[in-house]
């Protein structure tokens, strides 16, 4: 048996994670669950990961560029004072990033500084694991949204629940009840039955679908088989109509990211019922000639999350979709002699949209009190997780995190 | 785009599907269907389990020599013809081994004289896959291409960031030169070759702010895992590398680049060089149990208990890191054949593809191949990140499991127009007697015979519903239900797994 939402907001105990947290829970999330229908109603919220992976150098995305010591660190990385984007008197955006500064004088983007988590390792795929599971050990089968898809599978039979953009399913999106679709081309997602007769191929796609069903589960994988196919073909034909009723209001540019964020839109628009959607943009390793990489990278990002962002609005859905941005890791302060810079730690994370309150948050981290070469963190992720779950999604942190509780963040616009 | 020409078939080459093949009469191993326990997880969370990584009830290895000598040829190789595989039955398992393993004394000039007809320009990502897949597919010494898999799979290098030219080739040859060498000749040959050194960066370490890419991914990647070195071993080991680069392509060392003082590396404090930081990481036991496991999980099963890789690892350590004295060893175990290992692992795209052409003797330029596995998830030569394709549950989502289950569309199509020809016209009952031999046949050859009674039952109503929905059976309609069982067998979960 499950438990619906309201039942899982009511009772955490269930879930085996003690009542201590019981009165923390109601202050925020049940307080929007109340409020309801103000703002956007809660199975009409969606949140996006923007995965920037390889570990995004924060310090040349969110530019210390009036501290002094920025400069002498990197003297052949940093980015002259001249050229980036200032938001204030201390910091500034990439010179890249124009698209990101329309966002955040339209007060849609809100900055966390310096984020990460005590003793972080620098193994790209440790740390991914740490970020993805919320785990400080990365260990677990489950993303850290596993138990809210878990929990919104009462409330709907959408096989959208959650929506992955790529060829790979997201660790933070595993869950053990809800099977996520991942989605490259909205074009070739179809069980093909070319040349047969329409009941010949239904007899065949019913056929197949048996076979999957009775594969003996005493070998591995075969359940994993079954209930991938099942999503699939759920999800193909409702994915095909969203494309052709949809016509998207901007161009979007030509990136891969933005071609995934445009099924995105197009699901959520849609209306398939899409509760958190994943999409990711490589090549932030930037061990060595930094410098262009990081600058395509940047403008790759930015003009796409933009197009997003005025596309949803122009379809009456922008209240309805937060942003988030994660990266595994910032990179090394001082720059190495390849002209890139090694992994390092703390890096500031993004939150964008209508529902957000735009400005700066956490604390920058100190370009002097460094860590053996690297930026102490200032907030936890799980800070920022935990703002996402309870204040957006709706439900109570503890489902992930347990007894351990962190702090919530002002990032969200009272709803 | 259904057809010969987009899987690249050669015209006429789909006889072998055609041709009703051998009933083998394997009985369908008993199992014993138990319950799984699953990992804990917060109440209540049990209607439809999606995860996958709990661990499942034993089931045995079917008693059966089919069984036992395809899984080999799969787990070694991408799979026989049904002609082969007796061939090889015939040696035995310790005997088909050998042959495999000791793939030098084999002739495969046929496979050379096939891939310079096809001229491929070698230095282009497309080619370079097509190139790749058709020695799989043809080659007279399918380990060979099976362990340079593993290779290009932990030593990885992309074109993404070495970019277009001879680099990608080169390194896949150089996997091949050194196969099954020793470990530590293998590493460092890769540690000099220009693919890697511009893939993690070696080749601008430079002494005064040493690039610390590759000396972190030789620990986590090749040799150790994590937790087996610290941060500084990182940076010290990274010193070691410097002055190793690049001079028109080619590696080169430049001494005024390289930082000759003393380094402090694994307990161990001296002027070490690259070199002597490979010696040293392969001196530590947990590079031994690291390369074993690798080897294990890539020939046998994923998550194998430390017990079962301490013989490997005790072999590894023996032979002075013999690689093929240690795959010799996991491929005659009695893990290897034991009923944790058969139909564990999820076939690769790169395998899935390669292995169906090769099983059902089909010929191939390549052409459609690759994009067919890219859409899968594995672009050869474009791994996505440093650690190369995670591999098991990974192949497996909405998307990759709908491109698999159109592959078995495409070939099954393609194949369908063969049938159609080479059908003779007969009654529906004549139909009957030769269809039932043709299916058992590919269930032996596709399947090992092995298939459950459940999913038995499945194919005889589909074959029952499709004879039945037509009101006239003649050659189409046969060919049309011969090629929809092919479908289906192709496309079914175990023809997913390895």
């Amino acid at each position: 048996m499950r438990l619906s939402r309201r039942q899982f907001l009511k009772s955490s105990a269930v879930l085996g994670l003690g009542a201590a947290m019981a009165p923390t829970i109601f202050d925020g999330a049940a307080t929007a669950v109340a409020s309801e229908p103000g703002g956007a109603g809660l199975d009409r919220r969606t949140l996006i990961l923007v995965q920037m992976a390889g570990g995004n150098d924060g310090l040349n995305t969110v530019v210390p560029y009036s501290d002094g010591r920025y400069y002498d660190l990197r003297p052949n990385v940093a980015l002259s004072g001249s050229d980036v984007i200032p938001l204030d008197g201390h910091v500034a955006f990439h010179p890249s990033m124009g698209p990101f500064k329309e966002l955040w004088d339209e007060g849609a983007l809100a900055v966390v500084e310096g984020v990460g988590y005590a003793n972080p390792p620098f193994s790209h795929f440790q740390a991914m694991d740490i970020w993805r599971t919320a785990d400080p050990e990365g260990k677990g089968p489950y993303g850290w949204l596993g138990p809210y898809l878990d929990a919104a599978r009462d409330d709907t039979q959408s096989p959208f629940l959650g929506l992955a953009v790529g060829r790979r399913l997201p660790l933070e999106l595993m869950s053990p009840t809800v099977a996520v679709p991942v989605v490259e081309s909205v074009s070739s997602y179809r069980v093909l039955t070319t040349r047969l007769a329409p009941e010949a191929a239904a007899l065949r796609t019913h056929a197949l679908a048996s076979l999957y069903r009775q594969a003996p589960r005493t070998m591995p994988h075969t359940g994993l088989l079954d209930s991938t196919l099942a999503a699939a073909r759920a999800s193909s034909d409702d994915l095909r109509e969203a494309e052709e009723a949809y016509t998207p209001a901007v161009e979007y540019p030509s990136s891969r990211l933005a071609d995934g964020l445009k099924i995105l839109a197009e699901a959520i628009d849609g209306g398939l019922g899409v509760r958190v959607g994943h999409v990711s943009l490589g090549g932030f390793d930037t061990h060595a000639g930094q410098q262009r990489a990081h600058e395509r990278l940047l403008e790759t990002l930015s003009q796409a999350l933009r197009a997003f962002f005025l596309d949803l609005k122009a379809h009456g859905r922008d209240r309805d979709v937060l942003v988030m941005t994660w990266t595994e890791f910032g990179r090394r302060a001082r720059a190495n002699a390849s002209g890139g810079t090694d992994h390092g730690s703390a890096t500031p994370m993004f939150l964008l949209g209508t529902p957000v309150r735009g400005g700066l948050y956490g604390q920058r981290p100190s370009l002097s009190n460094l860590d053996d070469g690297n930026l102490r963190f200032t907030t936890d992720f799980r800070s920022v997780y935990t703002t996402v779950l309870e204040d957006w999604l709706g439900i109570p942190a503890d489902a992930v995190f347990g007894r351990q509780r962190f702090e919530r963040l002002p990032f969200l616009a009272a709803l | 785009m259904a057809g010969a020409s987009a899987l690249g078939l050669s015209a006429g080459a789909a006889a072998a599907f055609a041709n009703p093949l051998a009933v083998s009469a394997n009985a369908i191993a008993r199992r014993e269907p138990r319950l799984a326990s699953r990992a804990a997880w917060p109440a209540g969370a049990h209607a439809a389990t999606v995860s996958d990584d709990v661990p499942v009830p034993l089931h045995a290895f079917p008693d059966s020599a089919t069984a036992r000598i395809s899984h080999l040829l799969r787990r070694a190789g991408f799979g026989e013809t049904a002609a082969v595989r007796d061939r090889f039955a015939r040696l035995g398992v310790e005997g088909a081994v050998d042959h495999l393993l000791d793939y030098e004394r084999i002739d495969d000039s046929a496979l050379d004289k096939r891939l310079a007809s096809l001229a491929f320009d070698t230095a282009k990502p497309r080619d370079l896959m097509r190139w790749w897949l058709v020695r799989m597919v043809h080659t007279q010494r399918p380990f060979l291409e099976k362990i340079v898999l593993f290779w290009h799979g932990l030593l990885t290098s992309g074109f993404q960031k070495v970019g277009q030219g001879p680099q990608m080739f080169n390194q896949n040859e150089l996997f091949r030169d050194h196969a099954v060498d020793r470990y530590g000749v293998l590493l460092k040959a890769v540690s000099r070759d220009p693919a890697m050194l511009s893939w993690l960066d070696s080749r601008s370490n430079r002494k005064s702010a040493p690039n610390e890419n590759f000396a972190r991914e030789l620990m986590e990647l090749f040799t150790m895992g994590p937790g087996n070195y610290t941060e500084r071993d990182v940076r010290e080991s990274a010193r070691a590398f410097t002055g190793w680069g690049l001079r028109e392509k080619s590696f080169f060392f430049r001494a005024g680049q390289h930082d000759y003082g003393v380094k402090q590396f694994l307990g161990r404090s001296g002027r070490f060089d690259g070199d002597g930081i490979i010696d040293i990481v392969l001196e530590q036991p947990a590079a031994s149990w690291y390369i074993a496991r690798r080897l294990f999980e890539f020939f046998a099963y994923d998550g194998p208990s430390d017990e079962t890789i301490a013989p490997f690892a005790t072999t590894l350590r023996e032979s002075g890191f013999s690689i093929k004295a240690t795959v010799r060893r996991i491929l005659t175990s009695d893990e290897f054949f034991s009923g944790r290992a058969y139909r564990a692992k999820i076939k690769g795209p790169a395998e899935l593809v390669a292995g169906a052409f090769r099983t059902l003797g089909l010929e191939t330029d390549g052409r459609g191949l690759d994009g067919l596995i890219g859409a899968m998830g594995q672009t050869l030569f474009l791994p996505p990140d440093v650690a190369g394709w995670p591999g098991g549950s990974s192949w497996i989502n909405s998307t990759t499991l709908l491109h698999r289950v159109n592959f078995a569309h495409h070939l099954s199509s393609a194949v369908r127009r063969q049938l159609q020809q080479q059908l003779p016209r007969a009654r529906v009952e004549a139909y009957r007697a030769d269809r039932q031999a043709r299916i058992e046949g590919m269930i032996a050859l596709l399947l090992d015979g092995e298939l459950a009674p459940d999913q038995r039952r499945v194919l005889d109503e589909f074959i029952q519903q499709a004879e039945g929905g037509t009101k006239r059976h003649g050659v189409r309609q046969e060919a049309d239900l011969l090629s929809n069982v092919d479908y289906l067998i192709l496309a079914s979960p175990d023809y997913q797994l390895a």
